[in-house]
């Protein structure tokens, strides 16, 4: 199961031939922590600090939607951006291609399209071997090592690189000595080289190395699945009122064959009382049923001189009659950080020790333990109050110190809580529930609210020479049916299995016969020519017989109407060749699906399975989305200041901001300032 | 007479720190370091025989120049390596007396530095647990429990009873800054701890209350302890450990205290004539 926005998780089923979901994953970790752990690591920087008559503060609302925004500021319920529309100006916001914040958050910070800063999905493709690879960030273990005795030493250090091309506009400021503080921006991981205060965002991952991986300890054996994605899942059992569990670490990458590192702890249950009392290394602490813990610090040994050291907070979402306890995908400490986080590499040890740990991972809300029933929809809004709450306080510092150049911040809540809650406010979902609609019906615009109330606080910060903009990279819409692309392909003839009779059952295109595939869909919205020489068993000759290919492909696509409702599915195929310029195209899918509202691509498709029906009820929590045709979802911006261009665009800004310090802008950036 | 022993040292030892207490705990601990290393000096001076020392130290060094102006004479060299053996041994034996006077005020130095060094009193709202240990034969959830405290202090959860390890554990929070009283009521018996809750960097904490004997009562002066016939066994509280960042490195204070203490005595050691 992939999930758009960040939340990568599979469902897949162990084959010993096959690349599971931990394979797939553990690749980013282990190289990850001996980059940490090496000695050299970079030493504390200091931003530019020249002072800046003109500046500029931008409130980054990750999904915030232009109609429903409209809507509550005509009605008066949102004053800040009402006072803020009237002051100055209101726009839609063109979104990226696809739609998608990885690649719309780049086209921000580099000016460029994809085909410049090299972002296309979440997830890319490997031409050589089909299967997905990060798109973001690449990390890769120490080259050489020496083996003594079971144990590995490396000889080099790992990396962990960036892979969005282009400089950030932040970097232009620095040469200018222009100082900017760039707060969670997505895309970001690791932190583009910088003197400038920048806090890595979506993209950063666990201690893990992945986007996110929960642990949740029932003594329910149904629960127990091994496939689920995005946790995992144990089976425990209360003996004499305790119950013995581990949790488990990053892989050791100083032994042989890494083996899993883990931490045991113990829960001693109250025969009566619904509380509990967790030891954890040294960590004591009593929660109540339906509680939350504050941060914890956990260590993983490796070796007797190395550890490695994570953040994580737990849940006890129930003592009686069965044990359960979830306990969050283990961030790295922004206190001590395996991975890197900020820069200047202190800049997160600052904010710890201002504020304590705090949320690293890239998208914080663990939306799959919604999604899997390890947290119900109460205890996923407890769970991301605490990141708000965490958010609002350094945003609340960072805004009292800002007096130079640019702050940019981030807020991830109005993105998760859409995805997650529109199936309260959309009677159509396959989900919508009446009772629950009428208790969290409300959940979506109180975000919006607190987005009204962090403006209205800048607004009240900003004085006649700073220019406020908000901005969001995308809107939102219900995302009511899943589209099988993969299967699509199939039954019109571009796609072929090696055995019909496994169809559903085999992922990563395990089952699919390369040598008579012209088609396949990988990522949320890409389609790709299985193209000779570009793809190791590809069978489409480029040039005419490809593009002839595309089109047909494209065309087909928008024609194609949804059975049960008569809508197009695809609203616009768009041909890679029209829509990008730069020369990052290697990456590049070869169609992007622009779908129509209520469609988005099967949780299946992503990652290459090919389930039997082409069309099927949306019938996860993950009820609103973004990954639809650019047109259905433009994101807002609306500032103090009059918008001169017609139709902004995200990569509009970047030049913007340079135009604002009267800085040349670079050839390679395709947008235009929009004052 | 160990109460009374007990509230003068910790009395003694809040004069002392008063002027520390709102500042950096470094200053408490540079200024306890330096007393107990003067102390040390001086105790060094009184009880030692400092013309013993003086001598052995010169026919140590008399036996090393040996070795090193005849080092290829053997013989010569393993008598000089003899002589400055029996004169370690000597030496030793001048030390071991004033060392084990001095044992005493740094041990008693050390019993009440700790609750000053080794924890850090609760913020306001801060939690921390409060736990209760009984004796072997009494099983916590056969017994009735009550807690109560005053508007400082809120008890947050219900008890946690762990038959097992006849302990039983609550939750609190701090409220209010100040010195407070919780009040635990287990079966027939009253018991009282008291919880530090302060802003201040360096403050006096008493995490445990233990039932009374000597041992225990000299090592946790601070507070009345429980009577010797007590089913209760300790009281607790959970107060965040406190230590000493030097580069980054977190040191327990001890350690700090024995370096700032020897740096310190040797130090002065020549102002104050004193061979060690």
């Amino acid at each position: 199961m992939l999930k758009c926005n960040g939340s990568v998780t599979m469902k897949i089923k162990s084959k010993p031939n096959q690349i599971n979901r931990r394979e797939f994953l553990k690749k980013s970790l282990a190289a990850g922590s001996l980059l940490a752990l090496s000695p050299s690591q970079v030493l504390t920087q200091v931003p530019g600090q020249k002072a800046t008559r003109n500046k500029v503060i931008i409130l980054g609302f990750d999904g915030v939607d232009p109609h429903l925004l409209k809507g509550w500021m005509d009605q008066g319920k949102l004053p800040a951006f009402q006072r803020l529309r009237e002051s100055g100006d209101f726009r839609t916001l063109k979104t990226s291609c696809p739609p998608q914040s990885p690649v719309a958050w780049s086209n921000f910070i580099t000016g460029m399209n994809p085909g410049g800063h090299g972002i296309y999905d979440f997830i890319h493709r490997d031409p050589e071997t089909y299967i997905p690879i990060f798109s973001a960030s690449k990390t890769s273990e120490a080259a050489k090592t020496i083996s003594i005795n079971g144990y590995e030493f490396p000889l080099s250090k790992g990396d962990v690189q960036l892979l969005r091309k282009g400089r950030a506009w932040w970097q232009i400021l620095e040469d200018y000595d222009i100082p900017s503080t760039v707060f969670k921006i997505p895309s970001n991981y690791p932190p583009a080289p910088t003197k400038q205060r920048t806090l890595s965002g979506m993209g950063t991952p666990d201690i893990l190395g992945t986007y996110g991986i929960c642990n949740f300890y029932t003594t329910q054996s149904t629960e127990v699945d091994p496939d689920i994605g995005g946790a995992r899942v144990h089976e425990v059992y209360v003996i004499g009122n305790q119950v013995h569990a581990k949790l488990p670490g990053p892989d050791n990458p100083f032994k042989k064959e890494h083996p899993e590192t883990s931490v045991d702890f113990v829960v001693y249950l109250d025969p009566v009382n619904p509380v509990v009392k967790i030891k954890i290394q040294n960590h004591e602490f009593i929660l109540r049923e339906g509680e939350w813990s504050n941060w914890k610090k956990i260590h993983f040994n490796m070796i007797p001189t190395q550890s490695v050291q994570g953040i994580c907070n737990f849940y006890v979402k129930q003592v009686r009659p069965e044990f359960k306890l979830y306990i969050s995908p283990i961030n790295i400490d922004p206190a001590d950080p395996v991975l890197p986080l900020s820069t200047p590499k202190s800049y997160s040890k600052e904010l710890e020790k201002e504020f304590g740990p705090f949320f690293t991972k890239g998208l914080p809300a663990d939306t799959s333990a919604l999604t899997n029933g390890f947290l119900n929809d109460g205890e996923f809004l407890e769970q991301d109050d605490i990141v708000l709450e965490e958010r609002l306080k350094m945003f609340d510092y960072e805004l009292n110190r800002f007096d130079s150049g640019v702050l940019f911040y981030y807020f991830s809540s109005t993105d998760q809580r859409q995805h997650m809650f529109w199936r309260h406010i959309d009677a159509s979902s396959p989900l919508y529930d009446e009772k629950l609609a009428s208790h969290y019906k409300d959940t979506i615009f109180n975000i919006y609210q607190t987005a009204d109330m962090v403006l209205d606080q800048t607004l009240k910060k900003a004085d006649k020479d700073t220019i406020v903009m908000a901005i969001s990279d995308h809107g939102f819409t219900p995302f009511r049916r899943q589209f099988h692309i993969n299967t699509w392909l199939k039954e019109n003839g571009y796609h072929r299995l090696i055995n019909e009779r496994n169809q559903g059952e085999d992922s990563l295109f395990m089952n699919t016969d390369w040598g008579h595939t012209k088609a396949y869909a990988l990522g949320l919205n890409g389609l790709y020519i299985n193209q000779k020489n570009r793809e190791s068993q590809g069978i489409v000759s480029p040039g005419a017989e490809k593009d002839n290919l595309v089109y047909e492909i494209a065309g087909k696509l928008e024609k194609f109407r949804d059975p049960q409702t008569g809508e197009k599915v695809v609203l616009k195929a768009f041909v890679a060749d029209k829509v990008y310029s730069g020369n990052q195209t290697t990456y590049s899918p070869d169609i992007i699906l622009g779908f129509n509202r209520g469609y988005r691509i099967s949780w299946a498709s992503p990652l290459g399975r090919i389930p039997k029906k082409i069309l099927e009820d949306n019938q996860d929590k993950w009820s609103g989305d973004h990954c639809m045709a650019p047109q259905v979802i433009p994101g807002i911006f609306l500032a103090n200041r009059k918008i001169k261009k017609a139709n902004p665009a995200l990569y509009d800004l970047s030049p913007t901001i340079l135009k604002i310090f009267r800085i040349p802008i670079p050839g390679e950036i395709v947008g235009t300032p929009v004052f | 007479m160990v109460h009374i022993l007990n509230s003068v040292l910790s009395k003694f030892f809040e004069i002392i720190f008063l002027p520390f207490q709102n500042i950096s705990p470094w200053f408490g601990m540079i200024f306890i370091s330096l007393l107990t290393g003067l102390i040390m000096l001086f105790i060094f001076k009184l009880t030692s025989d400092q013309e013993g020392i003086k001598k052995t130290k010169n026919k140590i060094k008399a036996h090393l120049l040996e070795l090193r102006l005849y080092k290829d004479d053997l013989r010569t060299s393993f008598k000089a390596q003899g002589h400055i053996l029996l004169s370690n041994f000597k030496y030793m034996k001048y030390s071991l007396k004033p060392l084990l006077i001095m044992i005493i005020p740094v041990i008693l130095i050390l019993i009440h530095s700790n609750f000053w060094f080794a924890y850090d009193s609760l913020g306001i709202e801060e939690t921390a647990l409060l736990k209760v240990k009984l004796s072997d034969d009494f099983v916590p959830t056969e017994l009735d429990t009550e807690i109560t405290a005053n508007d400082s202090i809120q008890i947050e959860t219900a008890p946690l009873r762990i038959n097992e390890q006849n302990e039983i554990d609550w939750r609190f929070s701090a409220q209010k800054a100040g010195v407070h009283e919780i009040k635990i009521k287990i079966g027939e018996q009253l018991i009282t701890k008291s919880v530090s809750v302060s802003q201040n960097p360096l403050s006096q904490i008493s995490p445990f209350k233990k039932r009374k004997n000597i041992m225990d009562q000299l090592l946790y002066p601070l507070e009345k302890p429980l009577e010797k016939n007590s089913f209760v066994k300790s009281v607790e509280i959970t107060y965040p450990s406190s230590g000493f960042h030097v580069l980054g490195i977190n040191f327990h204070w001890i350690v700090v205290f024995f370096i700032l203490s020897i740096v310190f005595g040797f130090s002065f050691k020549g102002f104050f004539g004193v061979e060690i």
